[in-house]
């Protein structure tokens, strides 16, 4: 990184934060420190909750993805659409109605205030967590590529977002997505762009996109019913819809962007926003680390992409020799790209099907030096870190794009790690004041003045937790994976709390809390235990809650007052 | 604790206001067919590519 980078990095990273803090540094009311600026319109909402989703994870990891397995995982977003018709037509309308700060409010006036604390702590639990890895995941990979040195990144990271989302609450959280989406997309773009222009001469998109098609990488979808393969239209549909349900429906995070707003009008469209943008965006994601498996045909590539790694333990002369291997392998891959390109336009169908084979057979093979790499560097040293993919789009940022360029695309790293981390800051700071400190200090709630106050210092405790965290845990090395089987594990579960109290108004506070925690320990015995595909666990979690519920209530004596609470009588005629 | 609820704001009586759509099921429709669309030209792309 040159001057031009450094300019271009920090004036959109620490310009867009502190624009942010100085312009919503007079937030005084707890309304708008929680749900926003009123005024604020569906575009605004729809580009937060596309930021909030969206982290850094999203744009280091999902190429490497798309390099490393093929597009196959854009699947895991098709049950997202059908989740935002659902979080539309009925979980925003109700949280509008009834006028909560957070999702869990809601539970303590459907059911009681213990399930209410379940909700809340179930929330705090995993996104406290969870705001650690956004905050660690981009970390380890800038500070291991660029040699900067972790904590520094961790700290300057975490810092400026706690400055600004403690400043201004949910109100500046929306301001900057807006103008760190605007970064994210151009960055992508111009990355999209120099890819394309640097590929080989008479190698244009088409002909890229049928190489990569011919090796494997662009089935992007699989009808399969094998339930131990783990992207599948069927794990999509229904795994991601109930994943999508829980995250968008009862993640205080994403509730968070879309209950404030002008009217229930703007929340729905900017949902809707995302519900037709996502699945495209991921593809083009995917499609970037597809695209960038053919580009390093041709281009000279490492053996393993983690280079610091690599040059960490790579010594001997057995890591010399796999390297002059996968350079050769590459070679023979180039000559076999090329004469199956030559066979496709001949007209020929026995030469095109001798070509794409050998064609195949040479990526296989360099594919299996790769292997041997990883294999070689787990013998030399069993807790080296042999997972790479998540290091290939950042090495191509490094090593292809010009100046200037360079700094943008390190810039969308930070703004997408900035913008989830503010959402799951200011949601946390949120629920533990109104869910847990005005819940057992209630006199304090008319205080206006000490409530933001209060929901400051804990925005703030936090964002220090998450620095902490992120500081000295340690995590699965599939770094998008850790965090969404993270999620699947307590999801499943919340979502179940909330269907029951949206479409099950039998079931009493009692039935759903016990069947919540029984459903709650089934799920994590199944994770230790079983071998299926993790977004699976949202679907068990939230049947199981239900289907424990409805067996506990009809043998526990009838709720009191049973559809007599506020949030039932306001869920008459609506659900249900 | 919690604010009052909001009196009216209407979740369906309040239009969507957006052009060639009347009513929220409408736009919801609109959705769902773009997702099918969506679907079907992957499947057309794993197709055409694989």
């Amino acid at each position: 990184m040159n001057l031009a980078d450094w300019v271009v990095l920090l004036g959109a990273i620490v310009g867009i934060a502190l624009y942010g803090a100085w312009r919503t540094r007079h937030v005084r009311s707890l309304n708008t420190y929680m749900r926003g600026a009123a005024t604020t319109g569906w575009g605004t909402i729809g580009l937060s909750v596309m930021a909030t989703q969206a982290s850094a994870i999203t744009f280091l990891s999902i190429p490497g993805q798309g390099f490393e397995s093929g597009i196959a995982f854009v699947q895991n977003y098709f049950g997202l659409p059908l989740a935002l018709i659902v979080v539309c037509a009925v979980f925003l309308p109700m949280y509008r109605r009834l006028n909560v700060y957070t999702a869990y409010e809601f539970l303590g006036q459907r059911f009681d205030q213990k399930t209410r604390l379940l909700g809340a702590a179930l929330f705090l639990l995993q996104r406290g967590l969870a705001a650690g890895v956004t905050i660690y995941a981009p970390a380890i990979i800038i500070s291991t590529v660029l040699g900067w040195p972790l904590d520094a990144v961790v700290v300057f990271t975490g810092l400026l977002v706690i400055v600004y989302t403690v400043t201004g609450g949910s109100e500046a959280v929306a301001l900057t997505h807006k103008w760190q989406m605007a970064v994210i997309s151009t960055g992508m773009l111009t990355a999209m762009v120099v890819l394309l222009l640097r590929m080989p001469d008479g190698l244009g998109f088409t002909d890229a996109a049928h190489v990569a098609g011919a090796l494997g990488k662009l089935h992007a979808v699989d009808f399969s019913l094998d339930p131990s393969r783990r992207y599948t239209v069927w794990t999509g549909v229904f795994g991601g819809l109930f994943l999508s349900l829980s995250y968008f429906g009862t993640d205080q995070s994403q509730v968070q962007r879309y209950i404030g707003g002008a009217s229930v009008r703007e929340g729905r469209l900017g949902l809707m926003f995302n519900a037709v943008l996502k699945i495209p965006m991921q593809f083009l994601i995917l499609l970037l680390g597809a695209l960038l498996f053919v580009f390093y045909q041709f281009a000279p590539s490492p053996v393993f992409w983690n280079q610091a790694e690599w040059r960490r333990h790579a010594e001997d002369d057995r890591f010399r020799a796999i390297e002059a291997e996968h350079r050769s392998a590459l070679v023979e891959s180039q000559s076999a790209i090329r004469a199956w390109l030559d066979a496709r336009a001949s007209d020929d169908p026995a030469r095109e099907a001798s070509a794409r084979a050998a064609m195949v057979a040479a990526s296989q093979k360099d594919g299996a030096i790769r292997a041997e790499a990883k294999s070689a560097l787990a013998a030399a040293d069993p807790r080296a870190k042999t997972k790479d993919s998540d290091y290939v789009f950042i090495t191509f940022i490094l090593t292809e794009l010009p100046h200037g360029a360079v700094g943008l695309l390190m810039a969308v790293m930070f703004a997408a790690a900035l913008s989830s981390t503010a959402s799951e800051l200011a949601a946390l700071g949120t629920t533990a004041t109104i869910d847990l400190w005005r819940h057992f200090r209630p006199l304090a709630a008319p205080d206006e003045a000490r409530n933001v106050r209060v929901a400051r210092r804990f925005t703030a405790l936090w964002g220090l937790f998450a620095v902490a965290f992120a500081l000295f845990a340690r995590f699965a090395e599939n770094l998008i994976e850790a965090t969404n089987i993270l999620g699947s594990i307590f999801y499943g579960v919340l979502l179940g709390l909330f269907v029951v109290a949206f479409f099950l108004r039998r079931v009493g506070g009692s039935a759903v809390f016990i069947a919540a925690v029984a459903a709650q320990a089934l799920v994590i015995a199944m994770y230790f235990s079983l071998n299926i595909g993790y977004l699976w666990y949202n679907l068990v979690g939230c049947a199981a809650c239900t289907g424990f519920s409805v067996a506990l209530q009809a043998v526990l004596p009838p709720r009191a007052g049973a559809g007599g609470s506020r949030g039932a009588r306001a869920s008459e005629g609506r659900v249900g | 604790m919690t604010p009052d609820p909001r009196p009216v704001e209407g979740s369906d009586i309040e239009p969507p206001d957006v052009p060639g759509f009347r009513t929220w099921p409408g736009v919801y429709l609109f959705v769902f067919g773009w997702f099918v669309l969506v679907v079907v030209l992957l499947t057309v792309f794993t197709n055409i590519f694989s």
